[in-house]
């Protein structure tokens, strides 16, 4: 019995597992770095000026969070499809929110990248 | 999403009281969670786009007890999600669905023991005392 299994949605599977491995390791660095070891009784309020000094102390950096981006709202998009996939909605409806979330994506990739072009 | 397809939702929730099911539901929360939260984020941090001073407004007026409360459950669903997210990649690439109950208590513990560490390192930002005068 050939049941015709769709290959996106396994590429989709494959590399929901595979952004999350990568984040799992980028943003361990990330919280260390801009949400836990800020002691702001010593380094102060989070500013413009320490976060361009401390983004420009390695061009590390500039990889870092350029890849960080796309990856994190692949996977925080296609996690959110996944979820609504579970309700099978009708063709139309599941046409349109599909479309809506790849122009969501677009968006936020694009803010994403001006937002970091400004840090750096 | 009809209604009878959520409250289907929440009767299997229900009926199926499991370790599996419940971490499947909190992987599913702290996932939506986490979407909006990365939604905030880029909201807060694109005010780098019109400048410093801009950015520097913004950026204040979410640094305080108030929000550093919130960070702490905000860091609680990253752990969640990435621990159990670790959980089922193990599960689904080396085969070990089998040991997925025991992973689960594994991952528990280190999600505990690195709950203590994030709270300590936060236990300064919620002190009003410890925030610069005038930003």
């Amino acid at each position: 019995m050939a049941v015709k299994i769709s290959s996106q949605s396994m590429w989709t599977w494959m590399f929901q597992r595979l952004s999350g491995l990568f984040l799992g390791f980028f943003l361990v660095t990330h919280l260390n770095v801009h949400h836990l070891f800020h002691d702001i009784t010593s380094a102060g309020l989070i500013s413009f000026e320490t976060v361009r000094t401390n983004l420009a102390s390695s061009g590390f950096w500039k990889v870092y969070y350029f890849l960080f981006v796309p990856f994190i709202v692949f996977h925080a998009l296609n996690g959110l499809w996944a979820i609504i996939a579970d309700y099978r909605m009708p063709g139309t409806l599941s046409i349109l929110i599909k479309t809506a979330f790849w122009i969501f994506a677009a968006a936020l990739i694009i803010t994403g990248f001006f937002t970091l072009k400004n840090l750096f | 999403m009809s209604n009878n397809k959520l409250q289907e939702t929440i009767r299997d929730a229900a009926l199926n009281k499991n370790i599996g099911s419940f971490s499947y539901w909190l992987h599913r929360l702290t996932g939506i969670g986490l979407a909006v939260y990365l939604l905030m984020h880029t909201f807060v941090l694109s005010s780098a786009i019109s400048g410093e001073t801009a950015f520097n407004e913004r950026m204040g007026a979410v640094q305080n007890p108030f929000f550093a409360v919130l960070e702490i459950f905000l860091i609680a669903g990253v752990f969640i999600h990435m621990l159990n997210g670790l959980r089922i990649t193990l599960a689904d690439f080396f085969g070990w669905s089998r040991m997925h109950k025991s992973i689960f208590w594994i991952i528990a513990i280190i999600f505990f023991a690195l709950m203590i560490i994030t709270i300590l390192l936060i236990w300064p930002k919620l002190n009003p005392a410890n925030y610069p005068v005038g930003g």
